[in-house]
């Protein structure tokens, strides 16, 4: 070995060790500028191991015997030796490139990993060539082999550059560069239909060879069709022939694109088909389909629908001028990071002024939508408006504009979406916008236009209107008025007040049980005085509503102060509340809370005495209890109320027996009982109340002790 | 001779053997130094502050979010996921096979018996895409076209807090930021006078389960991101009126003098929190006088109230804080959320289910039609959902007409409309027992992916550094749900 062999060797080991070592690590090694140089010299050095070795490997399997005069194993060496060197250096190199971004992956992940597997092998057959001689069997399988990883490699690498077709391209037909566009703006036919027919169709049906006399270049010659008629009939099953055609088995003679020619993938037939079914329209925008549409899916997969971004032709505004401008009330903002479009919006109209549009104008280069919803703009506000020539979307809803000066805006040529929900622009104001150049929607909710005319702008076909919810031919129901006072025990002086949220609504109402109605029952105008116990029932009622449903609510007069009360047996522990103090707490009538406030008897009557340090002169006992039957609550069977001056002097003064009741009654309902006497001095009451002491059969707990709760007794 | 000659070219000599390692270490040595952060802990992710700058990663679809959360999970097999199969087998036991071992709640492990209940509603299809909605949503069925319904939501959770915590944290367990923190935390606040994240509460009739603050905590992100939440009372906003006796321009005589106080003491310490607490009390101040614009409803059309319903003028109604979501998103709050509590039906479900649909149908479907008529609907994302599903099978008594459900998390039914998600679409499929999915399932992380990428948010790249860790919405899961997305 000659001492340059040993140094040149030396460095083609050390490159693969290098090599080997960054593989490893290869998902967090970024390939440092320097050495992106060294990366673009693969196409260079490339070619140098390809010759040598190849040229080695033919040599050994040439090579019959050692003593052939082809042999030569000084040169021998030599090639080999300059070899690894080479695929060494190509290797590494090519290594790096392929670290700058936009190889494809596939062809990318086979070309580098042979490249790295032939400088290896390169490196190990120099090592071992001693132990290998050329003229033996297993060499030549080597050079065989190592030929075959040359050629593989060599040819994945040239498709890495020239592309996949690069050799075979010339033979075939040529394709044309690949058109895009913004998915707004695409049409089915242009941008979907029209490149499936010049890849798949037009190389047999074009103007030199109209094979069945159809040529398919433009809208008219595929609608004028071929020998066979028509190209589609959507009143045939089969939509006619082209799609048929295309349907036809692979072995038919009249399948299309006939056997051995490129044929359409699934999605393009399905493509095709729909076009076809849907009128075959050479004008349609894909925008304007529905998105279930096999049509639209197509173009989201073709025109990459998801994450388009428009781009824009004009450069950013400087960061300094859009910080200056932004304030409290007036936002703007770039689109996304980096991009050069601004958005503006408005906020609070008391801070409007028509000056903060016109201190937009530096900016009228960028700004592409700009939202001034309820913000007093004028008519004359528009001329300002429309120096924005880059406007895309503009909301002008529930401003003060008129349409008068609508025409302003249509020297916004880039204007697609324009908002004058809750306005006061017309029908004739709407015509104007037809001639707007680049608008495609429109919303005019709740404006000036008449419900005839909404109806004719729905068939509106460049521009889509939107209008919105429509309430002038519904009627719903109203809302119940609302009792405003929570307390039910009304003193003195006192009134209950009623509202109702919808202002100008009418409230009806009554005092006496029946239920109100909008005719003749009072309607309610000021705070209503209560005097004795009472039952208010109230209706909302407003033109083009129904009547709300009704509201109630119980009212007690409220009565003599109880000094303090007594419970003569004991309340239920489940249900105790305050325990005597919860009979003259002022706190009644409570039907959504029921523990806490109310007291439960089942086992027990209900018993108590109340006690008046000065005689009271009283003629109403009222007590208040609750029903419900789905929780077992019953009414009480037997009320007795008992008076005289101490406990052990009561006369009987009153007995109420409310009966048993006979069916169920849903819901949860404030039961009072008005136990009235002869007025007279009393300074203690006795009350007692009966729980229902069987419940009856129609109930789903017959036979068992019914529930008797009780919440206020008032002595008047 | 010929031997030793060969053994010495096939055996490595010590000196040529070290010579070799040397050469070796050295390749590895300059490999090494080719990747600088090769011995450091962790390295090769990009620094926070990396990821953070550019919000947001690329151009938005949806602008504002306005999150309609059915508190206590609604039955999917009552209002979306229609399954005839339950009512051709209503009463016999749930196959074993179809349950798969899935892990129940206590309130039906020990059940017996897991009886197949079909709904007693009646389903029909809506809209283009023919959407199987139950009649006790009409108006929602009306609006089919601009719905995407995803059938096939799925969580871990099997319980209310831990389920609600996910959906709105992306973690079960508490104390990460909300959903709506860290959008305001990535995207900021649109107007300067109002908080970037909003809450709304209200109660249905039907069993409730809580709602607690800590949904809308800003977790470990900065206190500004925190959601605000508006009460139904008389103060919309807690604390934001002047005290009795003091006007405005007192008010802001106290605040200037107080900014002044707050200015010396950043000079001398530096704290960035000070400048932050004086920018909030500007915000508060500016508040003053945007939050009665919004909050007063009386500006509202009549077709308006029509729509939302009447109730949409009662406080504290579901239907009320539809159309204040819908004003407050108007005004470029970044995340509204509301809270419809009620929907827990363990028991008596048809009476319960038909009353919350009362509360919340007409008023989700006029959030979406009033948003759509002022072109408001592409950049704001509604949705509607719970925390998890409702079990196909009943617990307790099952009879002709009442039964119950239990909490299922392995499919449920969630709607999106606007904000660049495919309008008017049935995502996902369940089985015929409407208990597993069989086709493309959406995890919560991937619900959570999805969003933010309609908010031109890189889900992976929305994070926050905490404890030495990086934090994300989606923490180290989520995926794009790319069928939905317009």
């Amino acid at each position: 070995m000659s001492d340059w062999k040993g140094y040149v060797y030396n460095i083609a080991f050390f490159l693969n060790g290098l090599l080997v070592f960054l593989l490893f690590f290869e998902s967090r090694f970024a390939v440092p500028q320097w050495m992106q140089a060294l990366g673009r010299m693969h196409p260079l050095v490339l070619h140098f191991p390809l010759v040598v070795l190849i040229l080695y490997s033919l040599w050994v399997m040439i090579v019959r015997k050692p003593d052939s005069h082809a042999w030569n194993e000084g040169l021998a060496d030599s090639l080999l030796v300059i070899g690894t060197f080479t695929a060494a250096v190509a290797a590494f190199s090519g290594f790096v490139l392929s670290h700058e971004e936009g190889y494809e992956s596939d062809t990318l992940l086979w070309h580098k990993w042979l490249g790295i597997a032939i400088s290896l092998a390169a490196v190990v057959w120099y090592g071992a060539r001693k132990s290998l001689l050329p003229w033996t069997v297993g060499a030549k399988v080597v050079a065989g082999a190592f030929l075959v990883l040359l050629f593989v490699g060599g040819h994945l690498g040239g498709n890495l550059t020239h592309g996949e077709d690069f050799l075979i391209s010339p033979l075939g037909p040529s394709a044309e560069p690949v058109q895009h566009v913004a998915f707004e703006e695409a049409k089915v036919y242009e941008h979907l239909v029209k490149p499936v027919i010049e890849q798949k169709c037009l190389s047999c049906h074009n103007e030199e060879k109209s094979k069945g006399g159809l040529q398919m270049q433009t809208e008219a010659l595929l609608k004028k069709g071929g020998k066979g008629g028509m190209l589609w009939d959507t009143t045939k099953a089969d939509l006619g022939l082209l799609i048929s055609r295309l349907h036809l088995p692979l072995d038919d003679k009249k399948h299309m694109p006939p056997r051995g020619k490129v044929q359409l993938t699934d999605e393009e037939v399905v493509l095709l088909a729909a076009w076809v079914k849907s009128g075959s329209r050479f004008d349609q925008l894909v925008s304007s389909l529905s998105p279930q549409s096999p049509v639209y899916s197509y173009a989201q997969n073709v025109l990459g629908g998801d994450r388009t971004e428009e781009q824009y032709a004009f450069s950013a505004a400087s960061a300094d001028e859009v910080k200056k401008l932004n304030t409290n009330y007036r936002l703007i903002k770039p689109l996304s990071a980096g991009s050069p479009a601004l958005f503006v919006n408005f906020y609070n109209r008391a801070n409007f002024k028509s000056q903060d549009i016109e201190g937009l104008l530096p900016l009228k280069d960028q700004i592409v939508s700009m939202d001034l919803s309820k913000m007093p703009v004028k008519d004359e506000d528009l001329k300002t408006l429309a120096k924005f020539p880059e406007l895309r979307r503009l909301i002008l809803n529930f401003t003060d504009i008129t349409g008068s000066n609508l025409t302003e805006l249509k020297k916004l040529a880039n204007l697609r979406e324009l908002s004058l929900s809750g306005t006061g622009i017309t029908m004739a104001h709407v015509k104007s916008l037809e001639g707007f150049p680049a608008l495609r929607r429109v919303y005019l909710w709740s404006t000036g236009i008449g419900p005839q005319d909404l109806e004719t702008l729905k068939k509106g076909q460049k521009i889509a209107f939107e209008t919105g919810f429509r309430s002038d031919t519904l009627v719903v129901a109203l809302n119940p008025p609302v009792i405003i006072n929570e307390k039910q025990l009304i003193g003195k002086g006192e009134t209950v007040a009623m509202k109702h949220q919808i202002a100008g609504t009418v409230i009806r109402y009554t005092l006496d049980g029946s239920e109100p109605d909008s005719v003749s029952s009072p309607v309610y105008e000021k705070p209503i005085a209560i005097n004795g116990n009472l039952k208010l029932k109230a209706r909302a009622f407003r033109k083009g509503w129904y009547g709300s449903t009704q509201v109630s609510k119980l009212f007690f007069k409220e009565g003599f102060h109880v000094d303090s009360a007594q419970l003569i047996t004991p309340v239920d522990q489940r249900y105790h509340a305050k325990g005597a103090a919860s009979i003259s707490d002022g706190k009644v009538g409570d039907t959504e809370r029921v523990s806490g406030t109310w007291l439960g008897y089942v086992e027990n009557d209900f018993q108590s005495y109340l006690f008046f340090k000065k005689p009271v002169k009283a003629s109403v006992v009222t007590v208040s209890t609750l029903r419900s039957f789905g929780s077992f609550i019953f009414e009480p069977t037997r009320i007795e109320v008992w008076g005289g001056a101490d406990p052990k002097t009561l006369k009987l003064l009153k007995v109420i027996t409310p009966g048993v009741p006979a069916k169920d009654i849903p819901g949860t309902e404030n039961i009072v009982y008005e136990a009235g006497f002869e007025p007279q001095q009393l300074s203690c009451i006795k009350l007692v109340a009966k729980p229902l002491a069987k419940i009856p059969a129609w109930h789903s707990g017959k036979g068992n002790k019914g529930w008797l709760f009780v919440d206020e007794v008032i002595v008047n | 001779m010929e031997k030793p000659i060969f053994d010495y070219g096939v055996n490595t000599t010590r000196r040529h053997f070290l010579s070799k390692l040397s050469l070796g270490l050295g390749s590895a040595a300059l490999g090494s130094l080719l990747i600088p952060d090769l011995f450091k802990g962790g390295g090769g992710e990009p620094d926070v502050n990396e990821l953070m700058a550019g919000l947001p990663h690329f151009a938005p679809k949806a602008k504002r979010v306005i999150y309609l959360f059915q508190n206590g999970a609604p039955s999917q097999l009552d209002l979306f996921d229609y399954k005839p199969m339950l009512n051709k087998m209503h009463g016999q036991d749930l196959p074993e096979s179809i349950r798969g071992g899935q892990r129940l709640t206590g309130m039906t492990a020990n059940q017996a018996k897991f009886p197949l209940a079909g709904s007693i509603f009646n389903f029909k299809q809506h809209g283009k895409s023919g959407a199987w909605m139950s009649e006790l949503l009409p108006h929602m069925a009306g609006i089919a076209d601009d719905l995407c319904i995803i059938k096939t939501l799925n969580t871990e959770a099997i319980n209310h807090d831990p389920a609600l915590t996910f959906f709105q944290t992306g973690a079960q367990v508490g104390n990460r930021p909300s959903f709506g923190a860290w959008l305001s935390y990535g995207l900021g606040s649109e107007n300067q006078n109002l908080p970037g994240f909003c809450v709304l509460l209200s109660r249905g009739k039907g069993n409730g389960q809580g709602v607690y603050s800590k949904l809308w905590t800003n977790g470990f992100l900065d206190s500004v991101h925190q959601g605000v939440q508006f009460s139904s009372g008389e103060n919309p906003v807690l604390y934001l009126n002047d005290p009795d006796g003091m006007d405005r321009t007192q008010r802001r005589k106290m605040l200037d003098n107080l900014a002044e106080l707050n200015q010396g003491t950043f000079n001398d310490f530096g704290d960035p929190e000070i400048t932050a607490k004086v920018q909030q009390y500007e915000m508060a101040f500016r508040m003053q006088t945007a939050v009665p614009e919004i909050t007063d409803m009386s500006k509202e059309p009549e077709s308006i109230v029509k729509m939302y319903g009447p109730e949409c003028l009662v406080p504290g109604t579901y239907a009320a804080n539809c159309l204040l979501a819908r004003k407050l998103s108007e005004q470029g709050v970044r995340f509204v959320q509301l809270y419809h509590q009620g929907w827990d039906s363990h028991g008596g479900l048809p009476t319960e289910i038909k009353g919350q649909c009362m509360d919340v149908d007409q008023a989700s479907a006029a959030l979406v039609t009033d948003l759509k008529q002022r072109g408001l609907l592409d950049e704001t994302l509604v949705i509607w959902g719970g925390e998890f599903g409702r079990t196909n099978y009943c617990q307790g008594t099952l009879t002709k007409d009442n039964y119950g459900r239990d909490h299922h998390p392995r499919a449920f039914t969630v709607w999106m409309a606007g904000g660049g998600i495919k309008p008017g679409i049935v995502y996902g499929e369940t089985d015929e027992f409407g208990y597993n999915i069989v086709k493309d399932p959406v995890h919560v992380h991937d619900f959570h992916a999805t969003i933010l990428n309609q908010l031109g948010l890189d889900h992976e790249k929305l994070v926050y550094k905490h404890q030495g860790r990086r934090y994300r919405l989606t923490d180290v899961a989520g995926k794009l749900v790319k069928g939905i997305i317009a």
